[in-house]
């Protein structure tokens, strides 16, 4: 089962190139290069990942292989959230995609429309973890790094980067850390400083928009997908 | 000689001037005085001065360059160590000629290197720009180095995310130019903060030590004396830790609020 090819519908949009669900022994390149050998489409084409984790060579060597077949990778898009900050740290176009059955379970469990995305791994100065749902981070936000959905962000581990919950206006979007000192919050169209002084130790602090500014709390035991 | 297979080392930092290229110019002989056959390749080809901090400036009579275009063998590149034989350098190319560099080359480099050599270590250039990728493309694990600095600390946990996203595994830290009266009282940044915020296993801390500019300035990397300063014994010990050597790293800035450690130091120096 190779990857497939799907040609664009209208002339202005790119090419779907979607890799295999299953993933077998075969590489992503090698799917790839399968599917190109029988193709002659030219133009702009957008990949869509899947389940698939590709890192950065992994990526490069996508990038050359369809640019030899005259194709020009425009965007990526996939459920990995390493994907996801390989394809931003080579600077593309990137975004999640939903999943397409039912093993997204987490995605629905919430019983809002927001899918939950899972990521682990600290994120460090100058990565950037944008989602479109709320997103569950276990680890932590380096000073300099970013974090943002459209949803909640919730922090397991220490946020000291900045964080932005309610990307696309949510204004009931909240942010919540085990230790909260970032270097600025902002959830929907609000901005704020983070505080200066320490963390008090052992408690879980949530920030949330209450009369346009920003205020933060000891985190209500509640987890907030459900409210 | 080992049946392992050889062990390609990047080290950066991201930050200039924290100590890249010291670390590298000692760990270098370091290693190459525990017998391992070690081949230091300066990355930064730009501003390359490992060849300084080696004293080896005037033995160099082809580059890596050369060795690439396939006008000399990389025997005759390489510079052997007078005093260490173990150890070789592969000096960088023209600085004027920037742009013949590729991670290509790069790698087709560090595989010969390799052939003849248990240690690899590239000295990495400041930035994360194309001088970083290059050198990073050939590199299996990476020794970050950092001083006890926000920006120095920042830079690096930018380089640390990088790193990871290349798949550069192990990713370890040496800590540098430490001043243990100023973080006792709390005017640096600690042992501890450094580590909590960048996460990675610690190989090694150098205290602050002005032995280190005047053997820089002489081409004499402090690793090679017979009993070291501070600094140079720290270095050593980051050797043996590579090695997989189980040494404690010993936090100067809590030793000297013991006691027993004033004590001791106390009966140490009365009786020699």
């Amino acid at each position: 089962m190779a990857a497939a090819l799907i040609p664009a519908l209208a002339p202005d949009q790119p090419h779907l190139l979607r890799l295999p669900e299953g993933m077998g022994s075969a590489s992503a390149l090698e799917e790839v290069h399968q599917t190109l050998r029988q193709s002659s489409l030219q133009g702009p084409v957008a990949l869509e990942c899947g389940d698939w984790l590709l890192r950065v060579p992994e990526l490069r060597d996508l990038e050359q292989l369809l640019q030899r077949h005259g194709l020009k990778l425009r965007r990526i898009s996939g459920h990995s959230p390493g994907t996801l900050v390989a394809a931003a740290a080579l600077g593309l176009d990137h975004g999640r995609s939903r999943p397409v059955n039912g093993s997204g379970s987490n995605a629905t469990a919430s019983g809002s429309s927001d899918p939950l995305t899972v990521h682990r791994g600290t994120l460090r100065s100058g990565d950037h973890l944008q989602v479109e749902g709320s997103v569950l981070l276990l680890g932590d936000v380096n000073p300099g790094a970013r974090i943002s959905a459209g949803g909640h962000v919730l922090v397991w581990g220490r946020l000291r980067g900045m964080a932005h919950a309610g990307c696309s206006g949510d204004r009931s979007a909240r942010i919540v850390a085990l230790q909260l000192r970032p270097l600025q919050l902002r959830i929907a169209d609000a901005v704020a400083r983070g505080p200066e002084e320490p963390p008090p130790a052992g408690l879980a602090e949530e920030a949330l928009l209450v009369d346009g500014t920003i205020r933060i709390d000891p985190a209500s035991p509640g987890w907030p997908l459900l409210q | 000689m080992t049946s392992t297979s050889p062990r390609i080392i990047l080290i950066c930092s991201g930050k200039g001037g924290v100590g890249k290229t010291t670390l590298t110019a000692n760990l270098g002989i370091a290693l190459a005085r525990l017998g391992e056959r070690t081949a230091v390749l300066d990355a930064d080809f730009g501003l390359r001065n490992l060849d300084l901090l080696l004293g080896l400036e005037n033995r160099i009579v082809y580059t890596a360059q050369e060795v690439l275009a396939g006008t000399c063998r990389l025997e005759q590149a390489l510079v052997k160590h007078k005093l260490q034989p173990n150890l070789s350098l592969l000096p960088a190319g023209n600085p004027r000629m920037l742009e013949w560099l590729t991670p290509e080359d790069m790698k087709k480099i560090v595989a010969l290197l390799a052939e003849r050599s248990d240690y690899v270590l590239i000295d990495c250039p400041a930035g994360i720009e194309d001088g970083f990728k290059n050198a990073a493309a050939a590199a299996q694990e990476a020794i970050v180095i950092t001083t006890p600095e926000v920006s120095a600390v920042r830079d690096a946990d930018r380089v640390i995310g990088l790193l990871n996203v290349q798949g550069i595994q192990p990713v370890q830290l040496v800590l540098n130019r430490v001043r243990p009266k100023m973080v006792a009282s709390q005017e640096m940044l600690s042992v501890d903060d450094v580590t909590d915020i960048l996460a990675l296993p610690l190989l090694g801390l150098v205290v602050e030590d002005e032995q280190v500019i005047v053997s820089t300035n002489r081409g004499e990397p402090l690793t090679l004396q017979g009993a070291p300063s501070p600094a140079g014994q720290a270095y050593l010990n980051v050797a043996q830790r590579l090695r997989g050597e189980d040494l404690p790293i010993v936090d100067p800035s809590k030793e000297r609020t013991g006691l027993r450690a004033r004590l001791k130091r106390i009966l140490k120096t009365r009786l020699f």
